[in-house]
């Protein structure tokens, strides 16, 4: 109360002097009582929202503010997310919930842009009762929250963030991201490529238009450059996000004769490249390494032998999954209630929430047995090791998680009307990731082609051999 | 790059077909109703949702995949018959007359809520079904493997141009429409029917748009926004050839095609530039557009 308080006395200090230079001249007296009245209101919520939240009975319920493209092309990879964050919201709560209370979720639309967000982050985050934020899928989203996390000190778990640049500078309290980012994500496609088709001489890239698709082709050229230095790049093309259209790029990509072709496309980009760029043989042409591509592989006819990936450890059918009776179960319900079967984005999102769950049992384990605060919850997340759906995430002192990589190429099976991930290497989280505070782009830089011998083989990850 | 030729020809020509059909709509409807259609990216994107549904229910049926042609035909007309008279009777006709500035409010909002309305009716997956394009088969031109659908794209965007000409050359509407384009209140006074003339040219708009929308489907993903982007790039085109001229448009598609394709292969960061860079150019040798001018009206 004494904040609502002090922010009303400063809201009407603040319309004095409003009053004084003039600045509402056009507003006619009642409109003016309604400015006053609305900044005060204002900062009223402002102030509440960045005040910590004490030590607290049990509330009725837990909120999370989920973050996730629902709309627009982007929606192709962020409903994914959204039906794994409603299934598994349903199973935390058939369990009791987490520490006997259940969990609700307030979804945000990521697709009505930055400004847009900030101001559902900054409204959610008001309310005591959303203690955690789980944002986002866009890395642009990610970059432009972080900052206002730390105002606010609302902690904030990245459920997909690939961006490095996320946590670089290791100052973060409240944000966390227990996923994998950009350097192991991409270097791990290098060492993979290279280990299958160790003659590659050309390599074209493909990538969307903005931070995500800059970021990727720099870290996986640096690698193949540093692991081979006489690759040559011979076209790269940054369509732009959410375009309809590739038939011009697959025509510049063909006349280039690349012996590979990378793309980190995503989402209905991703589908619709690949619709295109099959029938015009660009698959036959080039060894094609779809970064995304496990998301697709149920919608789309990829043909065998594409290099896929699922940006970390979240292949609902590897080795370590199908060994998991929860991962098989999450798996089946996800099916039967959505008519296919998880993508990665499904399990990342389904991890995180595992993760901030795990969060919230040791925060209240080790402060006996009360509500955590939102403070309380950051410190529980700080250097966690958590066993998720598909392996374990540990937390680094940059709040970054070591997430295990898992790449292979498409095969198709007697089992499943569409084609699975065969050949596979899952790489340990910290073989490809540089140490906390160390520059990724240098630290790649460094790396020799002996780097890469150290490491499995493709084939190598299989059931009962890890 | 001297290989790189024969492809970067046929994919401007491919790429300006597209163009096309997305802005001619746009330029016959300013050109007779004097109207400038914010809403007609929206109407573009409508086409390509209703066509990709019907040709989806015609593959979920396993009817013959051939149908699916006659659908991507079908539901222009169908949004055109039942789009066209409806948005020009209850919003564009109170339009007429007025400023430039309240006929771009008014189309804008009936864009809003013609875009939210998809959101609605398709839901915000993208969608695609890509039969006709299948159907078609393959040519390796150049050495690089084309679409034969990409080759009907081009022979459709001549064939309208020819037979929007010859309907207005060689028929007795394009002739009234000519009328009341070159003096509506003669054209009144000498009992030609303007407010159906009105309807007829704006739902033949419509249909150009939805048409486009629903040829570029079996190559194109169909997704909410894709009437924004549509509608941006279909405005560059119309300026480039002049507002209301339809051989402009023609013409103006080739310019912005041959640019965007150009950058992909020479310059691939300058891609969503280079539409505008090409019409800033030619606006400031011809700020009417190549074919458009100061007083004359043409169609």
């Amino acid at each position: 109360m004494a904040f609502n308080g002090i922010s009303i006395v400063f809201a009407r200090c603040l319309s004095l002097l409003q009053l004084l230079f003039r600045l509402d001249r056009g507003l006619p007296p009642a409109n003016r009582r309604l400015v006053v009245d609305g900044l005060a209101g204002a900062l009223a919520i402002g102030l509440v929202a960045t005040t910590p939240v004490a030590a607290q009975d049990k509330p009725s319920s837990v909120g999370l503010g989920v973050f996730t493209f629902t709309s627009g092309p982007a929606a192709a990879y962020g409903m994914p997310g959204k039906n794994a964050a409603d299934l598994m919201i349903d199973e935390i709560n058939a369990k009791g919930g987490i520490g006997g209370v259940p969990v609700t979720a307030t979804y945000v639309d990521e697709a009505q842009g930055a400004q847009g967000v900030i101001a559902e982050y900054r409204r959610l985050a008001g309310d005591a009762k959303n203690q955690v934020m789980v944002a986002a899928l866009s890395s642009a989203t990610c970059l432009a929250l972080a900052p206002i996390a730390e105002q606010l000190e609302v902690p904030t778990v990245g459920w997909n963030c690939d961006t490095h640049q996320l946590l670089i500078d290791g100052k973060s309290k409240y944000v966390f991201r227990p996923n994998g980012n950009t350097v192991p994500e991409f270097i791990a496609y290098a060492i993979y490529l290279l280990d299958r088709k160790p003659d590659v001489k050309t390599v074209a890239i493909i990538n969307p238009d903005y931070a995500f698709g800059h970021d990727a082709a720099k870290i996986f050229t640096a690698a193949l450059k540093a692991l081979k230095p006489d690759i040559e790049i011979v076209a790269e093309l940054y369509p732009k996000l959410g375009s309809p259209n590739y038939q011009t790029e697959i025509s510049r990509l063909t006349t280039a004769r690349p012996d590979v072709v990378f793309s980190n496309l995503w989402g209905a980009d991703l589908e619709n490249f690949v619709r295109q760029a099959t029938p015009r043989g660009l698959f036959t042409s080039s060894q094609v390494i779809l970064a995304l591509g496990e998301t697709v592989l149920q919608r789309v006819p990829l043909p065998d032998g594409v290099i896929v990936g699922v940006l970390g450890d979240g292949w609902w059918m590897s080795p370590d999954a199908k060994a998991n009776p929860e991962t098989v179960k999450f798996a089946e319900a996800y099916k039967s209630r959505f008519g296919e079967y998880p993508v990665f984005p499904s399990i990342k999102m389904a991890n995180t929430l595992i993760y901030v769950k795990a969060a919230y049992e040791a925060a209240m384990q080790k402060n006996g047995g009360k509500w955590p605060t939102r403070a309380e919850l950051a410190d529980a997340m700080k250097g966690s090791k958590v066993a998720t759906l598909t392996g374990i995430v540990q937390t680094r002192a940059d709040n970054d998680g070591l997430v295990d990589q898992i790449v292979g190429v498409t095969l198709k099976t007697s089992a499943q009307p569409f084609p699975v991930i065969g050949d596979m290497v899952r790489y340990k989280g910290d073989s490809l990731l540089p140490q906390a505070g160390q520059d990724p782009l240098a630290w790649i830089s460094t790396l020799k082609p002996e780097f890469a011998k150290g490491l499995p083989k493709p084939g190598s990850y299989k059931i009962g051999e890890r | 790059m001297s290989n790189a030729i024969i492809p970067l020809l046929l994919d401007s020509l491919a790429s300006a077909a597209l163009i096309f059909f997305a802005a001619v709509g746009l330029t016959l409807v300013f050109s007779v109703l004097r109207v400038l259609n914010v809403a007609h990216g929206s109407l573009y994107s409508i086409g390509g949702y209703v066509a990709a549904s019907v040709c989806l229910f015609i593959a979920s049926r396993q009817l013959n995949p051939y149908l699916s042609f006659v659908a991507l035909l079908f539901s222009a007309v169908f949004v055109a018959a039942i789009l066209g008279p409806l948005i020009e009777r209850s919003l564009v006709r109170w339009t007429y007359g007025k400023s430039e500035a309240v006929q771009i409010l008014i189309t804008f909002g009936l864009f809003l809520i013609l875009e939210d309305l998809q959101r609605l009716v398709f839901g915000v997956q993208s969608l695609y079904e890509d039969s006709p394009m299948r159907l078609l088969g393959t040519s390796s031109i150049g050495g690089v493997v084309y679409l034969n659908y990409q080759i009907l794209l081009v022979a459709m965007a001549v064939l309208v141009v020819v037979g929007l000409r010859l309907l207005i050359n060689h028929t007795r509407l394009g002739r009234l429409i000519t009328a009341v384009v070159t003096d509506r209140e003669m054209a009144q006074s000498i009992g030609i029917d303007t407010n159906r003339i009105f309807i007829l040219a704006f739902s033949l708009g419509v249909f150009l748009a939805a048409l486009g929308g629903a040829l570029a489907t079996p190559t194109s993903g169909i997704a909410p926004g894709l009437g924004a982007d549509t509608m941006v790039l279909a405005f560059a085109v119309a300026a480039i050839g002049g507002l209301g001229q339809i051989e402009g448009a023609a013409v103006a598609s080739l310019i912005v095609g041959f640019a965007r394709v150009l950058a992909i292969y020479l310059v691939p960061s300058l891609d969503a530039v280079a539409p505008y860079v090409a019409m800033l150019a030619v606006l400031l040798i011809r700020p009417y557009g190549l074919f458009g001018s100061v007083t004359a009206r043409r169609i």
